[in-house]
């Protein structure tokens, strides 16, 4: 393949960039091609070993490589272009990428369409800002997750996790099954930050303690971590004085978060929101950008690698549509407005021309609640949870109940069922 | 009578689920389940708990240290540590394809231990 021939390159081959490119071949686009940087497709699939992937989009319960595997096969089966190793340095507004590699020198590519599936990163402990010593013992819950089961080394032999995502949850059983103690999961809210079956299947099983309502206020040691110190958090989630105590450890994991990856998306001017955390997308996750295209965790955090592969099959769909089409028309758009107890809403904007397939993440536990689309669509929740996001469709036609020329559409949670 | 709390793992909603249970530890009702597949795990869950174990194995004459597995079918829960010892030690060589028998009838539980991952080199 000519790189000046690229109907869609797509930046990344996680469980959202892969999805992404096969659904662009499918849906007719000719020259596709995927630009990973590491030595494999999969991204971090091939660290996440344990199971509970691919149980609503296959239907089986299958672990990250697992999961990985049947889309690679299919990226091989219909041909798709992948360059590995190679890292995308640029892309401008007018859609010219530039990528690096050390086999081609740097690549300048001009693609019709773009799809971003650069996935998220961790938050680390400079984003925390916990007082104490800088040892060495300290790593986020994934880079623990990659030397374990990738590098095959354990980072320590006993361990604290800080924050209850479902990474730090899925590495202290990981960690207890290798022999190692984990002390305690310490979460500064007043429930799980990961989902519920993870707590079930990760903590319970190992009777490893769950801390809720308390934080980590001191780091102790010089060379290496020796002991943390923790403490009860108030209402606001302020440290309690007198309820300090303090753990013997050598090492503390940090599960305190997702942030999705936007340096690229930034120097190609994509508007970005900042309560999803990455770009503004609208019903066919076309950014502000036309013809770049955006799906998965670099759009927002999702729970399920399911609905990371559903959603860049959105993109994947629309970026090959343009690439044979042409543009699309500019209309008048739609702005999703967060209402009552709503964190955020993918997609941001709808044109009302098509089908809607809705992300949306509660601020905060909420039970008895209804869910409400403007007054086109609602659904009753027994508890809404800002771990769990709830995913609502909408038909074109339903849209079509919109009344008059509205520029907005507000999405809230009302109280009552 | 007494009441058990139990999380249904069978899918991702992870529906909080409460059993009553009478003096003969026999289940009376279930409440809190959302399908009929969640009330059998639950039920199996309180009688006696399965997991399906993951973990990785050594490799030899391979660019990578480590390989990925896992059981083809649960374990009991009280299995899963001894079970994860039984593979200190299994070291495998490329070529593998993924469901390739790895390890079979692990600790005799009529278990297969599967490749969960090609190892091409």
């Amino acid at each position: 393949m000519k790189f000046s021939e690229v109907d869609v390159a797509v930046i990344g081959s996680g469980p959202a960039g892969m999805a992404a490119a096969i659904k662009a071949k499918e849906e007719g686009a000719e020259h596709v091609l995927i630009l990973e940087r590491q030595e494999q497709l999969g991204g971090l699939l091939h660290q996440c070993v344990h199971n509970g992937f691919g149980l609503l989009y296959f239907g089986q319960d299958l672990t990250g490589p697992e999961y990985a595997c049947r889309f690679v096969e299919k990226v091989r089966d219909l041909g798709i272009e992948v360059l590995l190793e190679t890292m995308v340095t640029q892309i401008s507004g007018d859609r010219k990428l530039t990528a690096i590699n050390s086999h081609e020198g740097p690549i300048h590519l001009q693609p019709k369409s773009i799809v971003l599936a650069m996935g998220c990163r961790e938050r680390s402990r400079g984003q925390l800002s916990i007082p104490g010593t800088r040892p060495a013992g300290i790593f986020t819950a994934g880079t623990a997750q990659r030397l374990v089961n990738v590098e095959g080394f354990i980072p320590g032999k006993k361990v604290v996790i800080l924050g209850s995502g479902d990474i730090g949850m899925i590495m202290a059983r990981r960690l207890s099954l290798e022999g190692v103690e984990v002390k305690g999961v310490i979460e500064i809210l007043p429930y799980v930050g990961g989902l519920i079956r993870n707590e079930a299947q990760c903590l319970h099983d190992f009777d490893i303690p769950l801390l809720l309502e308390h934080t980590v206020t001191q780091i102790h040691g010089e060379q290496r971590v020796e002991a943390v110190t923790i403490a009860k958090v108030d209402k606001n989630k302020r440290p309690v004085d007198g309820t300090e105590q303090n753990i013997e450890c050598d090492t503390l994991l940090l599960s305190v978060g997702l942030i999705p990856e936007n340096e690229l998306s930034r120097l190609a001017g994509v508007d970005l929101d900042p309560l999803a955390g990455g770009p503004v997308v609208d019903e066919r996750r076309e950014t502000n950008i036309p013809g770049i295209f955006a799906g998965g965790n670099v759009v927002h955090v999702h729970d399920f690698v399911d609905n990371v592969s559903w959603e860049a099959e959105i993109a994947g769909t629309w970026a090959a549509r343009l690439s044979q089409k042409g543009d699309f028309e500019k209309k008048e758009k739609i702005t999703l407005k967060p209402g009552r107890n709503i964190r955020s809403i993918v997609p941001q904007t709808i044109s009302g021309q098509n089908d809607v397939t809705f992300y949306i993440r509660v601020k905060e536990m909420e039970e008895k609640v209804r869910l409400k689309v403007g007054d086109i669509y609602h659904r009753a929740f027994r508890v809404v949870k800002p771990s769990e996001m709830i995913k609502v469709d909408l038909l074109q036609k339903e849209l079509n109940l919109l009344k008059g020329n509205s520029s907005e559409l507000v999405v809230e949670c009302e109280k009552g069922e | 009578m007494i009441e058990e709390k139990i999380i249904c793992i069978g899918c991702p909603l992870g529906c909080e689920t409460t059993l009553k249970i009478d003096d003969q530890r026999k289940v009376i009702k279930i409440t809190g389940y959302k399908c009929k597949e969640g009330r059998q795990f639950v039920l199996e869950e309180y009688r006696s708990p399965v997991r399906v174990l993951t973990a990785t194995v050594l490799t030899q004459n391979s660019a990578r240290p480590l390989f990925p597995v896992r059981t083809n079918r649960p374990l009991l829960k009280t299995q899963l540590k001894e079970a994860a010892k039984a593979l200190i030690g299994v070291k495998v060589k490329p070529p593998i394809r993924v469901g390739q028998i790895i390890l079979p009838n692990i600790m005799n539980t009529g278990v297969d231990v599967i490749a969960t991952d090609d190892l091409i080199s």
